[in-house]
């Protein structure tokens, strides 16, 4: 008997297993073909894409603890907490009389004899945990913010010294304006050069910022400049090819590339497109191109982790590129010399509240939430006329605003009829954004700001 | 998932059968010889006899002990970085076919960091195949594929593993290397197709299959503070190649370009340089009269920025791009003065006495 031949059964099983061939893969000659799409896409940009080096500088790079960052000793969290008697009135002066009478009960202390009030070095008897839960709350104490240097905080994560070497811009418009990466500026520095790719330098003068999409605008004094044409982050779509572009290596007519794909659109509540190519400082502020030379966006370090980080993620395969062309009028704003920075409402949303509608846990102190009269409680029904279907929902209304805008919402409280108010959102306060990174909460995107309540950690 | 399911259960299958073409072969060891597909495939497949890897001295754990090399000469001569693993009497090549040679060690090129390796022709049963190094550097966004044996990952007959990437740029400055035993100066191409160690040595092609590169270690750029990946040049390796090998005519590299000349160039600016840990950037505090910086037209606070190609970010770059330059010797420089950059050429005389 002849046996079946062995690859019968192989070939029957790769047959069924395997999907039908790939249609990108169908043709063997795809990346030959690529080739002069590449080159021809790099050619249109080039002209548009220049260098951006830095002098000077006072701002010392900053860890997530907010050290120096060559001045880390060791693991400063689990440090012991050390507070001063002003500290406690300080916090004494913070916190609601309940909440204190709650944790006191909490604490399995004795009640206070009826008709003497707290005092605030009763708080030392709650123990040195709940004080230090107590300061954080209230970003008092040692857990005050610390001073921030020109409002802005460091971008660059623990673990990553920062070179201040050569990065790369964009021509905005033809009078001078260039998109550059806020990394590029992160040392503060006094002296910004940018180098066009005809060789003509310029000294140039610092506009304004988006925080929330790590960019920022410098003018020099040239006119007539190259301007690339920005896609609509509309028209972008997953898989199709990107080309990160730099010029932090050399100064040949073509800049430096990196190579890959669109891997999602609309990161950020739209402001950035997440592609697989490298980005790293070596093309941080340089164009992201499609195969006509469209620009996508500006490669940036971002991180949903909120601290405006990324750099570690380099070789990781995750690179984000801040999208130019639906930025708007936030352009004329920052060419005013503003600072940008994503909106906050500042409420904690509950984590077993599976909608409809988002009910408010907890209100943080000087928020807009607390300034517009928001409770633990209500009901938040609709965002700009747009119905609040669960609590993630409200974080994706809420999160493509930046800080200043008016959002209308209306709310519900008890069994009351919606009432409609109008807020303005505020920026993100650094401690909060470094709060809830440390908490490492999963709930929320923590960069959006709005904490859950304690009891969804 | 599904792909290596099947695969999974198609090994499965056919141990069961206790037949199939792992042992189909007299050596009970043999691999796969598919037809390549596409062009890419068949260039690839072209290049891997070409490649041999290279084992040599281990001890330190730091070291690691094996490398790639690629066969430049139908007499068995081998280029591979002149990695520290390369060592007499313990260096030896794995051909495509698994037979195992003794290399005897050729003397390296010390500025690149490559040197030659000879195996004896005569203990060869298959053709070599000598590759050719390209006499050009790819233009940035050139796509290319690389060869080598990271990780050791291929043993015996074993094919090497293929990257693949596009050639980002070639960078000739601000570069260093992690264990910095090389000490190289010229320029490097910088990919993205994955290096790693055991790689180092083996070649970056075009897709139309030219050698273009060798691959060096992973270097960290002094620009980003990130590690890239990067290949030596092959235009750059022809002249060393060429003289050892003797198809060409014999190039001496001039040994030391950079030695100190006796008397220093003098420039007379004085930089304002209050010390400090980080040296601030490269401001004028004074211009000495009657000195070359003075011809020049320089003044106090004018923030020197560039000397040649050369971005200056502080004091000591300044003076570093300036030692070793001889009186007489002409350098560009690029200053800022309030908003404006300006351009001129500084030409350095005797020191005054």
């Amino acid at each position: 008997m002849i046996p079946n031949p062995w690859w019968v059964p192989a070939a029957l099983l790769v047959c069924a297993g395997l999907p039908a061939q790939h249609p990108a893969l169908s043709d063997p000659l795809e990346l030959l073909r690529l080739q002069p799409v590449l080159r021809s896409a790099m050619r249109a940009v080039a002209p548009s894409t220049v260098r951006v080096e830095t002098f000077g500088g006072t701002r010392q790079i900053l860890t997530e603890e907010g050290q120096p960052a060559d001045a880390v000793s060791g693991p400063q969290r689990d440090a012991p907490l050390r507070y001063t008697p002003k500290h406690l009135e300080e916090l004494f002066g913070k916190i609601d009389p309940d909440e204190l009478g709650q944790l006191w009960r909490d604490a399995g202390l004795e009640p206070k004899p009826a008709g003497e009030p707290f005092e605030a070095r009763d708080l030392q008897r709650l123990g040195d945990a709940r004080l230090k839960q107590l300061f954080r709350k209230y970003r008092c104490g040692p857990f005050a913010p610390r001073p921030e240097r020109g409002g802005l905080g460091a971008l660059t994560p623990p673990g990553f010294l920062q070179a201040q070497g050569a990065t790369t811009g964009v021509v905005l418009e033809p009078d001078g304006w260039i998109l550059v990466s806020r990394f590029a500026l992160n040392f503060d520095p006094t002296t910004i050069l940018v180098t066009l790719p005809d060789g003509r330098s310029f000294t140039a003068r610092r506009a304004g910022e988006d925080t929330s999409r790590g960019i920022a605008l410098v003018k020099i004094d040239a006119t007539d400049l190259p301007v690339p044409t920005f896609l609509d982050p509309t028209e972008v779509r997953v898989g199709e090819w990107a080309f990160a572009l730099g010029r932090t290596f050399g100064g040949g007519p073509l800049p430096s590339v990196h190579v890959g794909i669109v891997s999602a659109t609309d990161r950020l509540f739209g402001r950035a497109v997440q592609i697989d190519a490298n980005t790293s400082p070596a093309n941080y502020g340089g164009p992201v191109i499609d195969v006509r030379g469209r620009v996508l966006g500006i490669a940036v370090p971002l991180s949903p982790q909120g601290r405006d980080a990324g750099v570690d993620w380099y070789d990781s395969g995750i690179g984000f590129a801040a999208t130019v062309a639906n930025l708007g009028e936030l352009v004329d704003r920052m060419k005013a010399g503003e600072i940008l920075h994503r909106g906050w409402l500042g409420i904690g949303l509950a984590a077993d509240d599976l909608g409809p509608g988002a009910r408010v846990a907890n209100v943080a102190p000087e928020s807009p939430a607390r300034g517009v009269g928001l409770r633990p409680g209500d009901e938040i029904v609709t965002i700009d006329g747009t119905e609040v279907r669960n609590p993630f929902h409200l974080q994706v209304l809420l999160g493509a605003h930046m800080a200043g805008d008016p959002v209308h919402l209306r709310h519900r409280r008890g069994d009351g009829e919606p009432v409609g108010i109008t807020v303005f959102l505020a920026e993100v306060p650094r401690a909060e954004r470094e709060e809830s990174t440390r908490a490492g909460e999963t709930f929320q995107p923590p960069w959006e700001g709005d904490r859950p309540p304690e009891g969804g950690r | 998932m599904i792909r290596s399911a099947t695969l999974l259960l198609t090994a499965v299958l056919l141990t069961a059968l206790g037949a199939g073409p792992l042992a189909a072969q007299g050596d009970g060891y043999a691999f796969d010889e598919r037809e390549p597909g596409t062009p890419l495939e068949a260039m690839i497949a072209a290049k891997l006899p070409s490649l041999v890897k290279v084992h040599g001295a281990s001890g330190l754990r730091t070291i690691v002990p094996y490398a790639t090399g690629v066969i430049v000469s139908t007499e068995g001569h081998i280029l591979t970085l002149d990695l520290v693993m390369v060592q007499a009497g313990q260096t030896r090549v794995v051909l495509a076919d698994g037979s195992v040679h003794m290399a005897e060690l050729l003397p390296p090129d010390t500025r690149l960091g490559v040197r030659l390796l000879k195996i004896d022709p005569r203990e060869v049963h298959i053709p070599l195949l000598p590759l050719e190094l390209a006499d050009t550097v790819p233009e940035n966004g050139t796509f290319v594929f690389s060869i080598g044996n990271a990780f050791r990952l291929a043993e015996f007959s074993e094919k090497l593993s293929v990257t693949f990437g596009v050639v980002s740029a070639t960078a000739s400055t601000g570069l260093r290397y992690q264990l910095s035993d090389l000490d190289y100066d010229g320029q490097l191409i910088l990919t993205d197709a994955a290096n790693n160690p055991g790689h180092y040595g083996g070649g970056l092609f075009t897709l139309d299959g030219r050698l273009v590169g060798l691959n060096a270690r992973i270097v960290e750029s002094t620009e980003t503070n990130t590690l890239v990946n990067a290949a030596i040049p092959a235009a750059d390796l022809r002249d060393y190649v060429a003289r050892w090998t003797g198809t060409g005519p014999v190039v001496v590299t001039p040994e030391d370009e950079s030695a100190v000349p006796a008397v220093q160039g003098y420039h007379g600016i004085v930089l304002f340089d209050q010390g400090g840990r980080r040296s601030p950037p490269a401001y004028v505090e004074r211009v000495r009269r009657r000195s070359p910086a003075d011809a020049l037209g320089l003044r106090p606070d004018d923030l020197i920025v560039r000397v040649g190609q050369q971005t200056i970010r502080s004091c000591k770059e300044f003076e570093e791009a300036m030692a070793g330059l001889a009186p007489g010797a002409q350098v560009e420089l690029t200053y800022k003065r309030g908003d404006d950059v300006l351009r001129g050429t500084l030409v350095l005389t005797e020191p005054p006495r």
